[in-house]
């Protein structure tokens, strides 16, 4: 039993990308106040998006600009029954993600007639992978980094401009304002419908871009419950990070290992498959716990370093 | 004031029977639209569960773990926790119930094996439920989070048990060999109509009964509407949402087993059931009152039913009725879904007041 | 009249749970005045403003702004028209700094990004104009409590404002900050703003304002200058009859201590001492006042007392035992109530009818239970029974509070902390907000109790009147400290009480000790 390392690294990569895009698009809408775990369903609508319209077209282009459409139309919708219906985000998300999960179903049958995978019925696009001169010549890091998707490359750059939004752009301040209290940018006239409605586009293109990875790019077809807790994944990522885009970039690279770890396994040796399978969702319960744990334990040494100095 | 809790109490069930009548017309539309011979598939959809006795059953049937998985979610609703935990649950309390039952083998008579499954079936509830709850309540985990992610984990670990223990190597699909007779519930003869029918029924009572009329039951209230002033007047908040909770999962736990024992010769789940999510919309329609539940798990039973009699006689797929299920629990939950037109009432009958006042004042 | 900056004109606002918050209400402001808007709590003074800046709709009336009709839909367009408004509570966002505080909403940009150097220098110049010292790139959440006062008028001035409301501005600052505050308003007075002064404090209405309009119990008294005004004649206008504020009460008879604390320090989050070595005892049959600028240790010290809190050293005993690792549910059985100070976070669930509120702290008890169930009928009748002894205006019990009137809410609140059966009452602005009636009676009954049960009781309280006539003995709180005690509160004036809350005067432990 013989485990090709470098293929594991680069699917990793491969793995975390769709995450960071998620984790991208969950944060927008923390910082704005919001726990969205409707990330999940706005990933499943544009991934089937995405082959939809680069099939009806003949043209991949179209297709991610339709899953990025979608993905925006979907964080609209999210942000008019949260915002303007005054449903419960969470209940709103589990509603959303719900009608999601059989709405793709339900919209692949009508347009393809089957039920599991536009596979059979859809051409398949492939977003172009990016072969880097030079550096794929370079032995391991040439296998790992060049011809990775254009989308992979597309992530890297949307995590500094998410960065660049947050902290270096009025509407970020704004952003950032309705987040830590609304009734304040309330007063100032900022509208947190608004910066909400805003704040959910933004998210759903990051969505978008997820979904049209998973579709275009990481395989070539629509499936069934395709995003498979990407969403949850993502926002999990971003929690971990505490809302740093940097930070769950990061997250989302680890998580993309355990998924990796996983489909490698799977591929490379005969281990029983339902407990790899396991393996993501696990690591994200127990990141979850680590990373509550840690912040649990710094604010009681903080508490008790500060009790001790000033008696 | 009066008329102000009047105006109040009317408009809700209006709500949500117009949310509800919303809802069912969006389906129709879709049915409309989609369909070659709309007419035909449409009266389908709204008649079709009533056309015969063996779909009337089949109604109650399915209302049966709609019911039970409502309540469940009922408790997590109540405390305000979204642990969806039940839908995992449900499908796990199966395949325990199963392992066990096939363990036992036929060594039990009915009256001993039936109790002794649904206690295995709580107790995996319960154990289940503890994970997310003991994980916010420890590590200020996100309790939906970590209840989905598990969720995902026990589609994965049912199937491996069924897989690697129970699967009957005889038949050509993945199935658990078939069940000891001791442990399937009968049917009630004539309409075959399960007698989990009985359980779901004890379990209405008993939880409308535990959430009215027992001190656990307003401290869980108390909690879930304001846990600040529960923990000001010396209530755990904490541990009475935590024990909710794990009360909740037990019920989820009883919902699996009496659906495998009522309806399965065999366990073959190899996915989650989305009995789970199910539960959350009935708790929904019911505004978490647990002797509203039955009314909103029969409601959904009769628009899944519809939904199947249509997939098989007009080819529409099932699917679109979770779509119907999501815009439901918008439309009912979302708070200002017909607001305008109560204040309004509101506005006019504190006016007539005020007016009635004066007049009064001046005379 | 020509130079008129403002006209609300019949002005009718009902709450969705069928409050009359304005009904007919007119009132004008001129330009370079400064208009007193008052009334009791709960006269409709804030809502009538919130619709002046358009977060309120109003059923029916017009608003003119320089002699025009504007509709103020949102708070960005009563901007646009020149309102700002400084809220009671501050609206401001501790994590930010004061630039980006001052200029959000108005934020100047360079190159498409936020231009930070330029918000500086934007909030230093107007600042100069106006003579307010303060630094622009300090983080809001290291301010005090006048610095931030200063932040949100700068908010307001730099959107251009030439209407300006002030909400109770005067509320949460110190005699000294307030004096700074009334000349940087006349200042800006002269400058072309006109000011809209809420305020409960006549004596700074009539220091301040040249015109006053009278709200009462949501209609307008009228506007009168304040020249030829008293404050009798203003107070008579707002409650319709002369104010009673004193409260007959026997002398105290004391019997043994109920609680005691001892060198009780608590710290926050951050490191603060917010309380700081506090000791005190408060006997059988009497009433201890604590009086404090807000923010001074207060809710701190309710919530360790309650068992909501935790604390760091020092130890508190009620009726002979620490209550040091106890839960809330053990200290209340020691024999502690609580009214909360924030009824509706800590005092009751609106959604929760009248009678589970009312027996929300001893429905576990075995008096309520008959067996594993519920007694019906025990909770119904005691139920009932408070209601008619409290005088609380509603249907029936099962009715939501959430329905209820401001003082109903807080009389089941009373209801049920008044007869828990113990003789230790924390009372935190027990009060706030409410109709006078209601204020007497919770006043009243803290006294009779006192003298009639021998409770011994801690009322905690932003309102001075209150606790000089209520309490036996009065404690003031600043930083943490206990910097004052009288033993006879009655005697005490509020320009004495005013140097202690403000930490100008502290008296040593040898002197609180001589006094008591």
């Amino acid at each position: 039993m013989s485990i090709d390392w470098v293929e594991f690294l680069a699917e990793a990569i491969r793995m975390a990308t769709p995450l960071i895009f998620a984790a991208l698009a969950a944060l927008i809408t923390r910082q704005a106040g919001m726990f969205n775990m409707g990330v999940e369903g706005m990933i499943l609508c544009s991934a089937l998006a995405a082959v939809a319209f680069a099939h009806y077209s003949g043209n991949m282009w179209v297709g991610l600009l339709g899953a990025v459409l979608v993905g925006l139309l979907t964080g609209l919708i999210i942000a008019f029954a949260n915002l303007s219906g005054k449903t419960e985000l969470y209940l709103t998300c589990i509603a959303f993600n719900l009608a999601a999960s059989g709405g793709t179903v339900f919209i692949m049958y009508v347009l393809t007639g089957e039920k599991s995978t536009t596979s059979g019925a859809f051409r398949s696009y492939q977003i172009p992978n990016i072969e880097i001169p030079f550096i794929k010549d370079i032995p391991v890091i040439g296998r790992i980094i060049s011809g990775q998707s254009l989308l992979t490359w597309v992530a890297v750059l949307s995590i500094f401009l998410v960065w660049l939004l947050l902290k270096r752009t009025r509407l970020g301040l704004r952003i950032r304002a309705v987040g830590e209290n609304p009734h304040a940018a309330e007063s100032v006239g900022i509208s947190v419908k608004k910066i909400g409605y805003t704040s959910f586009a933004i998210c759903g293109l990051m969505a978008g871009l997820s979904g049209a990875y998973l579709s275009m790019s990481y395989v070539t077809f629509f499936m069934k419950n395709m995003a498979n807790g990407r969403g949850y994944i993502g926002l999990s990522a971003q929690n971990m990070a505490g809302g740093e885009p940097v930070g769950s970039a990061l997250a989302s690279l680890l998580f993309g290992f355990s998924q990796a770890l996983t489909t490698t396994m799977k591929n490379q040796t005969n281990f029983p498959t339902e407990f790899l399978e396991m393996i993501p969702y696990a690591a994200t319960i127990i990141a979850l716990g680590v990373t509550g744990l840690i912040a649990i334990q710094r604010i009681k040494k903080t508490e008790s370093a500060k009790a001790a100095g000033k008696e | 004031m009066s008329k102000t809790q009047k105006i109040e109490t009317t408009m809700e069930l209006v709500r949500t029977l117009v949310g509800l009548l919303i809802a069912y017309v969006i389906a129709l539309v879709v049915l409309f639209a989609i369909s070659d011979d709309p007419v035909f598939v449409i009266r389908q959809f709204m008649v079709g569960p009533f056309t015969s006795a063996r779909r009337i059953g089949s109604i109650i049937n399915l209302a049966i773990p709609f019911t039970i998985c409502g309540l469940s979610m009922c408790f997590m609703y109540a405390v305000n926790r979204f642990n969806l935990v039940p839908e995992g649950i449900f499908m796990l309390s199966g395949c325990m119930v199963t392992w066990v039952a096939l363990s036992l083998g036929e060594s039990l008579p009915s009256v001993v094996m039936v109790p002794v499954l649904l206690v295995v079936a709580i107790l995996t509830g319960v154990a289940v439920a503890f994970i997310p709850a003991i994980m916010e309540r420890k590590f200020n985990a996100n309790v939906v989070v970590v209840s989905l992610m598990l969720n995902s984990i026990i589609g994965y670990l049912g199937t491996a048990i069924l897989r690697y223990k129970l699967r009957d190597a005889d038949i050509a699909f993945l199935g658990s060999r078939k069940l000891p007779a001791a442990a399937s519930l009968p049917k009630i003869s004539s309409f075959k109509i399960q007698s989990g029918l009985f359980i779901a029924i004890i379990c209405v009572v008993v939880v409308a009964v535990l959430f009215y009329k027992t001190s656990f039951g307003w401290k869980m209230r108390l909690v879930g509407e304001n846990p600040s002033f529960a923990k000001a007047v010396g209530l755990s908040a904490v541990g009475v949402s935590f024990a909710a909770q794990l009360i909740g999962g037990g019920v989820a736990g009883i919902a699996g087993a009496t659906e495998i024992l009522s309806n399965y010769e065999r366990f073959q789940w190899t996915a989650t059931t989305q009995h789970g999510f199910d539960g959350l919309l009935v708790a929904v329609l019911a505004k978490k009152n647990p002797a509203l539940v039955p009314i909103g798990a029969l409601f959904l039973a009769y628009i899944r039913i519809g939904a199947d009699v249509v997939n098989t006689t007009g080819d529409i797929p099932t699917e679109f009725v979770t779509v119907i299920q999501g815009i439901i629990i918008l439309l009912i939950a979302a708070e200002s879904f017909m607001s305008k037109t109560k204040n309004k009432m509101i506005f006019k009958a504190a006016q007539k007041d005020a007016e009635a006042a004066k007049s009064k004042a001046a005379a | 009249m020509a130079d008129e900056a403002l006209r609300m004109q019949n002005i009718t606002k009902i709450y969705s749970n069928g409050f009359i918050a304005n009904k007919d209400v007119t009132f004008s402001v001129g330009k370079n005045e400064i208009h007193a808007l008052v009334g009791e709590n709960g006269a409709g003074k804030t809502t009538l403003m919130k619709i002046l800046f358009g977060m309120e709709e109003p059923q029916e009336g017009k608003i003119f702004i320089n002699g025009v009709e504007e509709k103020l839909e949102n708070p960005l367009h009563a901007i646009s028209k020149g309102v700002g408004m400084v809220h009671q509570h501050f609206m401001l966002l501790p994590s930010l700094t004061v630039a980006e505080n001052v200029t959000l909403g108005v934020e100047p940009i360079k190159n498409g990004l936020f231009d930070f150097e330029g918000a500086v220098k934007k909030t230093q110049e107007i600042a100069d104009k106006y003579n307010f010292k303060i630094d622009a790139r300090a983080k809001v959440r290291d301010l005090s409590v006048g610095q931030m006062q200063k932040v949100e008028i700068l908010k307001a001035l730099i959107k251009g404002a030439k209407i300006l409301i002030m909400d109770e501005p005067t509320a949460v600052l110190t005699p000294q900050e307030t004096a700074e505050l009334f000349e940087q308003l006349f200042t800006l007075r002269d400058d072309g703003v006109s000011i809209i002064f809420i305020s409960h404090k006549l004596e700074e209405v009539m220091y301040i304002c040249s015109r006053v309009t009278v709200l009462r119990h949501g209609q307008c008294m009228g506007s009168y200058d304040t020249k030829g005004m008293t404050e009798a004649d203003l107070s008579k206008l707002m409650v319709g009859r002369d104010v009673v504020l004193k409260i007959q009460k026997a002398a105290p008879v004391l019997g043994k201590p109920v609680i005691s604390i001892k060198n009780l320090v608590k710290i926050n989050s951050i490191g603060k001492h917010v309380i700081d070595g506090i000791s005190f005892d408060i006997h059988e049959g009497e009433v201890v006042g604590i009086a404090g600028v807000e923010g001074n240790g207060q809710t701190e010290l309710s919530e360790v007392l309650s068992g909501l809190g935790s604390f760091a050293s020092g130890d508190v005993e009620l009726n002979g035992t620490s209550i040091k690792g106890k839960s809330v549910r053990q200290i209340r059985d020691m024999g502690m109530a609580y009214i909360a100070e924030d009824r509706m976070v800590e005092g009751v669930a609106g959604n929760m009818s009248i009678k589970m509120n009312i027996v929300a702290d001893r429905f576990t008890k075995k008096d309520f239970k008959s067996g594993i169930f519920m007694n019906d009928k025990k909770i119904n009748a005691t139920v009932d029974q408070y209601i008619k002894d409290f005088e609380i205006a509603c249907d029936n019990a099962d009715q939501p509070v959430r329905m209820l009137s401001g003082g109903n809410i807080q009389k089941v609140v009373v209801a049920r902390e008044f007869t828990s059966g113990a003789n230790f009452i924390l009372a935190c602005q027990p009060t706030r907000g409410i109709d006078v009636g209601t204020a007497e009676m919770i006043r009243k009954t803290i006294v009779r109790k006192s003298r009639e049960e021998k409770t011994a009781a801690l009322l905690i309280s932003a309102d001075l009147n209150e606790v000089l006539e209520c309490s036996d003995r009065l404690l003031v709180m600043h930083k943490g400290k206990i910097v004052a005690a009288f033993p006879k509160a009655n005697e005490v004036s509020e320009e004495t009480l005013g140097e202690y809350m403000l930490g100008v005067r502290e008296m040593s432990k040898e002197e609180m000790e001589a006094l008591l």
